[in-house]
Order: C-alpha cells, then structure tokens, then sequence
C-alpha cells in the first residue's frame, strides 16, 4: 500500500505516468525527501567523476604543448606516448571511468531509495 | 562489376529484411512501433546502439581522418567514443525513467509545455537531416567503388543513394523499433567482424603499428589536392608550430591548439543531444538498465575505434608499396597517396582479401550507413508520428492511424535525405574538406550538443527550467551553430575557420546562459514536484525488478513442481 504522506507518488510498472497518491495500489513508492536527496548525490558523484574525464581528455593535447617528450619520445616499438594514449589508452580509461561510475551511481541509489518497503519487505520474509 | 560483392549485399539485404519481417509489431500499437515494447535486454540494446552509433563517419569515416590528418584525425574517435561519458553520468537512467518516445516529448512532458515540444521537434529534424545526408553520401561512395555500375540510366554513386535509402526505408517501416533493434544489433556484430578480420589480415601480414607509426612520423604528411584541373601531393602545413611541415604522428596537421579543444567539445556534447541515440534509451526496461546498457556501449566502442585508428594507420603506411604492385591503384592515388580518403579500408579489403576482401569490407560500410539510417529515420517518424500527429495534429487517432503516420513519415524523410545527397558532389567537397563524411557529421554533432543537450542537462538536473527558457535556449544553440558553420565554410582564415566549423565550444554555453537567465525570470511547472520523483525516483525500476522476480518465480514454480513429480514418478 502507498503510505499517507504529501507528495509521495507511486509508480506503475511500466513507468509510463505515475499516479498522485492514493489513486493507485501498489508496493513501490518514492518519498520525496529520499529522491531529493539522492539526486543532490548524484548530482555530486556525476559532477566529480566529469569533472576527472574532462582533466584527462584534455591533459592529452595540453601535455603535447607542455611536455616535449610527450609527443617526441618513444615507447617500445617507437610510438610516442600522446599517440599511444589517443590510438588506445584513453578508451581503456573511459571504460574503466564508466564501471567505476555506474557502480557507484547504482549502490547511491540502492541504498537512498525504497528504504520503508524494503523493510516492509524483509520483515515479511522474515521468518516467525 | 565484384560478384563476391554483389553476392555479400544480397545475403545482407535477405537477413535484414528477413529479421525485420520476423520481428515486425504484430499489432497496430505505437509503443510496439517505436520502442519495442520497452523491452530491449541490456547487451541487445548496447550492440543496437553501436549500429546506430557506428555511422559512415565511424567506419569509413575515422579510418579516413587518420589516414588524411594522422593524430589530429584520431581525435575523431576519441570525441565520438568520449560522448557517451556524459551520456552515462547524466542522462541515461533519468531519461528512461521519465520514460517518454522521443527527446522533444521528454522536454513537451518535463516542462509541460507544447512550445518546447515542437520547438525540439524542429531542431531534432534539422540534426537528423545533418545527419542523414553524409550517410547517404557514404554509401553512394561505397556503390560506386563495390559495384561501379549504376541502373537505369543511373550513375554508380546515385543508384547506391538510392538502392540503399529505398531498403532502409522498407525495413524501417515494416519493422519498427523491435524489427530495427535486431538488424542494428546483428549489423554492428557484422561491422565489428569485418574490422577484426581486416586487423587480423593487416597484422598477420606482418605489419608493425608502432614502428609504422614512428616511420610516418619521420617526414613530412603530404595529400592530394586538385590544382589548375590536376591532382597534385601537398604538404600539409603545422598549424601548431606554424611555418613548419605537419607529421603523421604529432598533432597539427589539421587543428591549430583551440581546434583540438573545440573539435572534442563539440563530439562529447553532441551524443547527448542526438534524437537517434537518445530514443533508444527510451526501449530499456529500467533506468539502471539504460545506465549499464551505456557502459556496455563504451567497452564496445574503445575496441571498435582502436582497430579503426589501427587501420587509418595502416592504410597511410602500407598504400604507397601497394600501388607500385597493383595497377588498379593508379586511378585511386597521387604518388601513392589515395585521392578520396574514405577509400582507405576498402583499398585494404582489395589488397588482403582480393574481391572477397573488398566485397566483405564495402558490404560492411554499407551496413554502418543502413543501421544508422535505420536509426534516423525511425527517430524522425517518432518526432513527426508520435510528437506532431498525434500529440498536436489528430490527438483522438487510434494507434493504426498513429503507426501509418509513423510509416508515412519514415518515407518523406527518407526521400528528402535521398534528394539532398544527389545534390552533392563528394569528389568536388573532398578537395575543400577532407574527409567529408566525418566532417559532416560533425555538424551534426554540433547542432544537437549547441542546441539540444545543455538544454536537456539543465532540464534534467536543475528544478529552476521553464518552456520559455528551454525554448529560448535551444533557439539561441540553434541560430549560433549554424550562423558560425555558415561563416566557417565562407571564410578562409584557417585558425578562425576550424574554430567556426566546430561551434559547441561557444554555442553550448551561450544557449545554457540564456536557458538559464530565461528560466528566472519566468515559472516552472506546477507539477514539478511529482515530475521531479517520476524523473530521479526509481520507485518503478524497483516495480519492474519484483515483477521480473516473480515472473521467474512463477516460471520455476511449475518446473521444480514438474521435475519433482518426475522425480516421484522414477521412485515409484
């Protein structure tokens, strides 16, 4: 059942428009207190982790004018390090920085949000 | 004329009309039609993506800008990769959460406003048109060089515009989102395949990636240029270190230092902003399934794009030796330098694989135009069916009469596109703008991330944004990015004109201040409390996730119940 309190709305399965509350029946809601405050986390995770993909995409060429080694020196095999990182490395860094990211963004929300049901939840599976 | 060739294109038309067929929405239902039913898998979803994503520009188009500009060139693919990062961080799972069809019904819904709507429905129409073009270029270029004839009277590259806009279009509106879902997934598996077994031949050959790349690095990077009615080599100038030759190997051989900030900005902040993409989010089931689907994305698109530098490389390196040994390179080439980049894998195909090679690789350029069309083209039937018809133009229509509105959509865009790209002549564009196709769509890209994604972002995670801000703020993207790509292909000053061809660096935080100044002074929408929980709650990730639970829960119930009366009845 969708609890008595202002501004709470539940939500139907197929997300397609939610309901105000009391129209309709069912376990899964979202308090407003809750979602404000997992959005304002987040806002700061998503903020950060940009924040430290926007550093390093643009180190690369920046390093290219700072550093002369950058462009000039040779890794193994002769490919410099600025060409080594834009032919490969930067994709592995965006792919580590999206697990890291989703990972985080996932458990943010698994842990700010659906709190009272699923305690209503546990306590029914708990056995007497 | 290639019979290995003509025999790949055929099976690949088969199999996708085949999928399309198969896959078709069985009844007349607009969420069938352009969403799949929102029922799209996490790794099926990521594959449909890469199809759509992995354009002309992807497969043809950043081997050629590596190939033409060596590191400066790479950075198509770094931006083209990189965009889908913000994507993840901040649309994806609220965008499929607020669940909507399209970008401007997300924004028409969000902002409660039917001006913003069709406002975003123009500026979504003017990206895919920008966007469709190149595409169509793309595999006139590819008909051309794979079948070299054309029908009825044709020339190869207008019946390669044609033949492949027509079979789009069929498949499109007769599969919907589900059937195109499908083909885009197996096309993106197909286009990996041939990329993989290009690598595979190119280093088996004994290619050396590292030392070639130190080799070509050593003197300076010439291309062909048309002069007085004749093809000549041109050494490529250092817009960095300015009088100075530019190397393969070392930035400035395209970009002076801000063009290398602006092309980036403007690839990262344009995914976010294409209609075509975006509405795919639209078919996940969950919000963290539109979140993981797009780290799936990202691990796919690094593989692709590393291979694809790999070959612009190799190409660069391995051509000039190959035209001395293959006379049919000599009309291609100057001095062993292609005369139209975007020839760079094919000639590869020919060289490895003979016409089999060549036939295998063209059928797989064809396949990264197809599946982006397919893209484009239902993104524009969402905008016109879904936000023009039936929201504004007959909203009483039943779901048959939507869905043939979607269709007919589907072909008026279609025809226009086709008709654009006839138009152009890519021998003459190459000459001005090397590597057309990717640079076209870089226009595109720097019209959906100047006008489309800082007004999504702000409409996403900022309460304060109204109709009339977003309204204004996509008109102020808009108007920008194109006055200054307008300006940029008229003048001529190479630091101020790379700067101009790639507009988001201006045009984004331009229109952002102007969404935001605009918002303060007007009012929000009186139900933003509720669509504030619909867009960051997860209430109905949580619903989807215990129905799927007890879905299989009912699935296991009857089988353990089964397996167990089996089990009694062995005993017995």
């Amino acid at each position: 059942m969708v609890p008595d309190v202002p501004g709470a709305t539940s939500t139907r399965s197929d997300g397609e428009s939610p309901e105000p509350l009391g129209y309709e029946l069912t376990d899964e809601y979202d308090m407003p207190a809750e979602v404000d405050a997992t959005f304002r986390t987040l806002r700061r995770v998503a903020f950060g982790y940009f924040t430290v993909f926007l550093v390093v995409v643009a180190a690369v060429p920046v390093l290219t004018l700072a550093l002369d080694w950058w462009s000039q020196g040779r890794l193994i095999g002769g490919m410099s390090p600025s060409f080594a990182m834009a032919a490969f490395g930067l994709y592995v860094f965006f792919f580590v920085l999206a697990i890291a990211a989703a990972t985080l963004a996932n458990a943010v929300e698994d842990r700010m949000l659906g709190g009272p049901e699923r305690d209503q939840h546990e306590q029914r599976s708990t056995p007497l | 004329m290639i019979t290995a060739s003509i025999f790949g294109l055929v099976a690949l038309l088969v199999v996708v009309l085949g999928l399309a067929l198969v896959l078709r929405p069985r009844g007349p239902s607009t969420l069938d039609f352009y969403l799949a039913g929102r029922r799209v898998g996490v790794a099926t979803n990521a594959c449909a993506i890469c199809g759509d994503y992995f354009s002309a520009a992807s497969f043809l188009g950043v081997a050629a800008a590596v190939y033409v500009s060596g590191l400066d060139g790479i950075w198509y693919a770094t931006g083209f990769a990189a965009g889908f990062i913000p994507v993840l961080l901040f649309v994806a799972a609220p965008l499929r959460r607020f669940g909507e069809f399209s970008i401007p019904d997300f924004l028409g819904r969000r902002l409660e406003s039917d001006g913003t709507r069709l406002t975003a429905v123009t500026v979504v129409q003017l990206i895919i048109l920008s966007y469709l073009v190149p595409q169509a270029v793309g595999s006139g270029i590819t008909w051309e060089l794979l079948v070299g004839h054309g029908i009825a009277g044709l020339s190869p590259y207008a019946t390669g515009v044609l033949v492949t806009t027509a079979a789009i279009t069929l498949i499109v509106a007769l599969g919907g989102m589900r059937g195109t879902t499908w083909t885009q997934a197996v096309q993106f598996l197909l286009l990996l395949c041939a990329f993989i077994w290009l690598a595979i031949a190119v280093l088996g050959s004994g290619f050396n990636y590292a030392g070639a790349v130190d080799e070509l690095s050593t003197g300076p990077l010439a291309n062909p240029s048309v002069e007085d009615g004749e093809w000549r080599l041109e050494t490529e100038r250092d817009r960095i270190d300015g009088d100075e030759p530019a190397t393969f190997g070392e930035p400035g051989a395209r970009y002076g230092q801000l063009g290398q900030f602006a092309l980036i900005i403007t690839l990262i902040m344009g995914t976010a902003g294409l209609p075509h993409i975006m509405n795919r989010y639209f078919t996940s089931p969950t919000g963290i399934a539109a979140r993981m689907t797009t780290v799936w994305v990202l691990g796919l698109a690094g593989v692709f794009y590393a291979l694809a530098v790999l070959l612009g490389t190799a190409a660069r390196s391995l051509i000039p030796e190959a035209a001395r040994e293959h006379p049919w390179l000599a009309e291609l080439t100057v001095d062993g330098v292609l005369r139209v980049p975007e020839h760079a894998l094919l000639v590869l195909g020919r060289i490895y694989g003979d016409e089999v090679g060549l036939g295998f690789i063209a059928t797989g350029a064809l396949i990264a135009v197809m599946s982006t069309i397919a893209g484009l083209l239902l993104a524009s039937a969402a905008s016109w069916g879904h936000d023009v018809y039936e929201r504004h133009l007959n909203p009483r229509a039943s779901q048959r009469q939507a869905v043939w509105a979607g269709r007919s959509a589907v072909v008026l865009v279609a025809v226009v596109s086709a008709v654009v790209a006839l138009t152009m002549r890519p021998d003459s564009l190459t000459a001005l703008l090397p590597s057309i196709v990717a640079t076209m769509v870089t226009w595109a890209f720097a019209l959906a991330g100047s006008a489309l994604t800082p007004v999504f972002m702000l409409t996403i995670w900022w309460r304060g944004t109204t109709a009339a801000g977003a309204v204004a703020g996509m008109a102020t993207g808009t108007i920008t990015a194109i006055g200054m790509i307008v300006a940029g292909t008229v003048l001529g000053a190479d630091g101020l004109r790379e700067m101009l061809l790639t507009p988001t660096v201006v045009a984004a935080p331009l229109a952002a201040t102007v969404t935001v100044l605009v918002s303060r002074r007007t009012v929000t929408p009186p139900n933003l409390d509720r669509l504030w929980l619909k867009l960051h709650g997860t209430a109905a990730d949580r619903q989807a996730l215990r129905l799927a639970r007890l879905t299989i829960a009912g699935i296991d119930e009857p089988s353990r119940g089964a397996a167990g009366n089996a089990t009694k009845s062995r005993q017995r």
